[in-house]
């Protein structure tokens, strides 16, 4: 967490310096597109395994390259010249991800950002951002300023006018890219554009404008970081709300009354002590005598409750039906990693993140990657730096699910023997279940012929499964492990062929994914797309998916009724 | 040439592409010409907080994400009659609010899963639902741009004279935002949020290029908008390539090549104040 200040008050520095330019010149839609607009960059990055900052760093330079080429020697329609390089830089980053490298794991944590998972490298870079902001403010601020209240001001040469206008636009790409880390892309402008727009409400000299911006980032920042805690957010989305709401209150001080500036200053920072004062609140933390364990995924969640049962008390970080690729971390997490013994992962690249989570809550908790643990490996698709050796999917296979519940168990009694008992029964007991599962699963399967066991689906998240059961998968409609990818017609219309070749009835959305595509193909062929799977992760409470157990159940009985055409389904108890 | 005519697939898709290309390359010019494309390519993150409410509700989607993006278009025209704060400053403002709000409304477990994949739609893909949408979306925005032609026009071009002749700018301010807001939330649910910016802004950018007049200008783009859509799609069948971003790349190809003929253009100039009034 003081890392996460650390990094705020840094970027405090060139976040409201450059918003200050950003507003008066303009600038508002630029900032937000060349954060976005890293994307290609980050893909490029991930695929041929160079650092992600860099790679999101070009791309802003060529981007910005790109509108000086594009929108040079015109003042009106600026705006549609940022809108269509973005969209090129977009297409190329969509088209790079889905049809080069068939890989973005590590693409959404930068457009989503966390100020949770920052390291010294952002923060190196953060300052970096901050120096050259105020050195070039220093040198050149007053000529910016000439040039932004009268842009044919006679003084400066067309070169020199140029060239300053470069400078101003690096140096925001420079800063917005040391920002995608922190909040992501798509809230960028809440630390460069909007603190910078309250106090325009009220600035009437640059100098005190740009000072009182700077200060109001760090009071947001601040702010946003602490009651994320205290209410366990987000961070990057409480700081937007936190903006957003001073500055509707400015603008409504400034609309409502003709109160004297002084005031409203007053009452502003009177309001942000209050807050700063209501966070100095201790935050206390119970020991309860439980072993803490923290769990990556919903299903080694669920793994690690039934083993420990009542000894052991899990922070299970993923919630059902979210994709782990996308996931923003919150503060308990951290938390709870601070005060883990033990951090079971899946491993594979598909929770990576979880490294740097318990690094930064300065814990020296043992990281089990039960992943290393289990029998059953298949290959990995992805390609790129580390991603997957493996298929990060194993937990479809019950054999691995038996090993990875050997291995909790084993890995509890170490960390608490003297429940070594009570772990080892439990682990006995749900091992037996594991195996009746697998007996289940495999009874059913076979009252389908093998000629007619195809799978079709939305994601490649079932190797395993059909691995195990003898199962066909002839198709994926986004061919990729990620759910970045976006299918071509082409592949669509490969694949429509392909089903309707080899008599396939039943295409399979999976649950946590948008399935309309699946049912386009499901519309031509004739074949059903009622049925839908648990993929990456376990379904919410009330659903049947809700354990592994029933995930497993419901997967089989619904791959029994596309096979059988709705005939008979597989009727586990779980 | 015609095999991708016979999949039925495709033939949705081009239907769906090319009903919204009608109704992108006409607002577009608008959208262009007022300089808003920023809402254009922001404002679809707005629903957010409306998608997790209605979910929560139990209420249709599309009753949570168009108050959402209707209250954004409101406060971001209101937000811009600030001293100091352009409307692209407020699109800043309202789009990371809200943005954010749904963010942290998303977290209740009440929340349904998966929500954020809703705003996302895919053009291979569209449903009867999107087909329906698109089409009444064109009737709509034909007969609003039809009968707000005269005002949109005058405010456009000459905001002080728009005063004078009694017609408020915040009025068609207010008013093309809302158009755009409902294009963005019929288009982003068929084409995805990547599309909806290229084809709201990059055909009337490119025939902006091309013509200095209003009505041969929304003709133009509209017709770039089908093309280019059309030459996506085939793209995508025969070289295999994503959907969507195919007919993203198109239309920015459709655009450079409107450069250097604009440039060669006899009497070259942008559509402005006086050209406007050509009617």
């Amino acid at each position: 967490m003081q890392r996460g200040l650390l990094e705020v008050l840094i970027l405090a520095v060139p976040a409201g310096l450059l918003g200050t330019w950003i507003v008066l010149r303009g600038l508002a839609f630029f900032s937000h597109a060349v954060g976005t607009a890293a994307f290609p960059g980050l893909v490029l990055a991930d695929g041929l395994g160079f650092a992600a900052p860099l790679g999101a760093f070009a791309a802003a330079i060529l981007f910005t390259a790109g509108n000086a080429a594009l929108g040079r020697g015109r003042e009106e329609g600026r705006d549609s010249v940022v809108a269509l390089v973005l969209v090129g830089c977009l297409a190329a980053g969509v088209i790079l991800a889905s049809d080069v490298f068939g890989s973005g794991a590590n693409v959404e944590t930068l457009l989503f950002g966390s100020l949770l998972l920052i390291d010294g490298s952002d923060i190196v870079l953060a300052a970096i951002a901050a120096v050259a902001t105020l050195v070039a403010s220093g040198l050149v601020g007053g000529r910016w300023l000439a040039h932004g209240f009268d842009p044919g001001a006679g003084q400066v040469s067309r070169w020199e006018r140029r060239l300053l206008d470069a400078l101003l636009l690096g140096l925001i790409a420079l800063a917005t890219t040391a920002t995608l880390s922190v909040v992501g892309a798509l809230l960028v402008s809440s630390l460069f554009v909007v603190p910078a727009a309250t106090v325009r409400l009220f600035a009437k000299r640059m100098a005190s404008w740009q000072l009182a911006s700077v200060l109001l980032v760090a009071a947001e920042g601040t702010v946003g970081l602490w009651l994320s805690v205290k209410t366990d957010a987000p961070p990057g989305a409480t700081i937007a709300c936190v903006a957003g709401a001073i500055f509707a209150l400015a603008a409504l001080a400034r609309a409502l009354s003709r109160v004297p500036r002084g005031a409203v200053a007053v009452a502003a920072a009177a309001v942000v002590l209050a807050l700063l004062a209501a966070g100095c609140g201790s935050s206390g933390s119970g020991s309860d005598g439980k072993l803490d364990v923290v769990a990556t995924t919903t299903q080694i969640g669920d793994w690690v409750r039934e083993v420990g049962g009542g000894a052991v008390s899990v922070d299970q970080v993923l919630q059902p039906n979210t994709d782990p690729h996308e996931y923003e971390p919150r503060p308990s997490d951290v938390e709870a990693a601070a005060s883990a013994k033990l951090v079971f992962a899946n491993g594979d690249n598909l929770d990576s993140w979880i490294g740097q989570i318990v690094s930064d809550g300065g814990s020296d908790a043992e990281i089990v990657d039960l992943g290393a643990a289990v029998p059953e490996r298949l290959p990995g698709e992805s390609s790129g730096a580390e991603a997957s050796k493996h298929d990060p999917h194993w937990w479809h296979d019950p054999r691995n699910a038996e090993a990875a519940v050997r291995e909790i168990a084993r890995k509890l009694a170490a960390a608490d023997p003297s429940k070594k008992r009570l772990f080892e029964r439990n682990g006995a007991a749900y091992l037996a279940k594991l195996r009746t599962l697998d007996a289940g699963i495999a009874g059913c399967i076979d009252t389908i012929p093998v000629s007619q066991r195809k799978l079709v689906t939305d994601h490649d998240a079932f190797g395993y499964f059909a691995n195990r059961y003898g199962i066909d998968v002839i198709g994926a409609v986004i061919p990729s492990q990620t759910t970045q990818a976006q299918p071509s017609a082409k592949d669509v219309s490969e694949l429509i062929g392909l089903i309707e070749r080899e008599g396939v009835k039943a295409v399979f959305p999976e649950s946590s994914l948008s399935a309309k595509v699946a049912d386009a193909i499901a519309r031509q062929t004739g074949a059903s797309a009622d049925y839908t799977l648990y993929g990456d992760t376990l379904g919410p409470a009330d659903s049947d998916g809700a354990t592994y157990l029933g995930m497993e159940a419901a997967n089989a009985d619904a791959m029994v009724r596309g096979f059988s055409d709705g005939r008979h389904g597989c009727h586990l108890k779980p | 040439m015609f095999e991708p005519l016979q999949e039925p697939f495709m033939q949705r898709a081009i239907a769906e592409m090319t009903l919204l290309a009608i109704a992108g390359g006409a607002l577009g010019c608008w959208v262009v010409l007022y300089e808003v494309s920023y809402a254009a390519e922001s404002l679809a993150h707005s629903i957010f907080p409306g998608l997790v409410l209605a979910a929560i509700a139990g209420i249709p989607l599309l009753l949570g994400a168009t108050p959402a993006i209707v209250l954004a278009a409101l406060a971001i025209a209101l937000a811009a009659r600030l001293p100091g704060v352009s409307r692209d400053v407020g699109v800043a403002v309202v789009v990371t609010t809200m943005f954010g709000l749904g963010v942290l409304l998303a977290l209740s477990p009440q929340s349904p899963p998966g929500i954020e994949t809703l705003l996302f739609g895919d053009i291979l893909g569209p449903s009867d639902g999107d087909l329906i949408s698109a089409a009444a979306l064109v009737v709509l925005l034909g007969v609003a741009l039809f009968l707000l032609h005269g005002r949109l026009l005058a405010t456009g071009f000459d905001r002080g004279g728009a005063r004078a002749l009694g017609l408020s700018p915040a009025f068609a301010d207010a008013a093309l935002l809302i158009l755009l807001a409902a294009g963005i939330v019929v288009a982003v649910q068929g084409l995805g949020n990547l599309l909806v910016v290229a084809v709201f802004v990059g055909p009337a950018a490119a025939a902006r290029n091309l013509t200095d007049r209003i009505g041969p200008m929304i003709a133009v783009a509209v017709a770039i908008a089908v093309l280019s859509g059309l030459a996506g799609l085939y793209l995508s069948y025969y070289v295999g390539t994503a959907g969507g971003a195919s007919v993203a790349l198109a239309i920015v190809v459709a655009y450079l090549l409107s450069l250097p003929l604009g440039l060669i253009r006899p009497n070259r100039g942008r559509l402005n104040l006086a050209a406007g009034y050509d009617h």
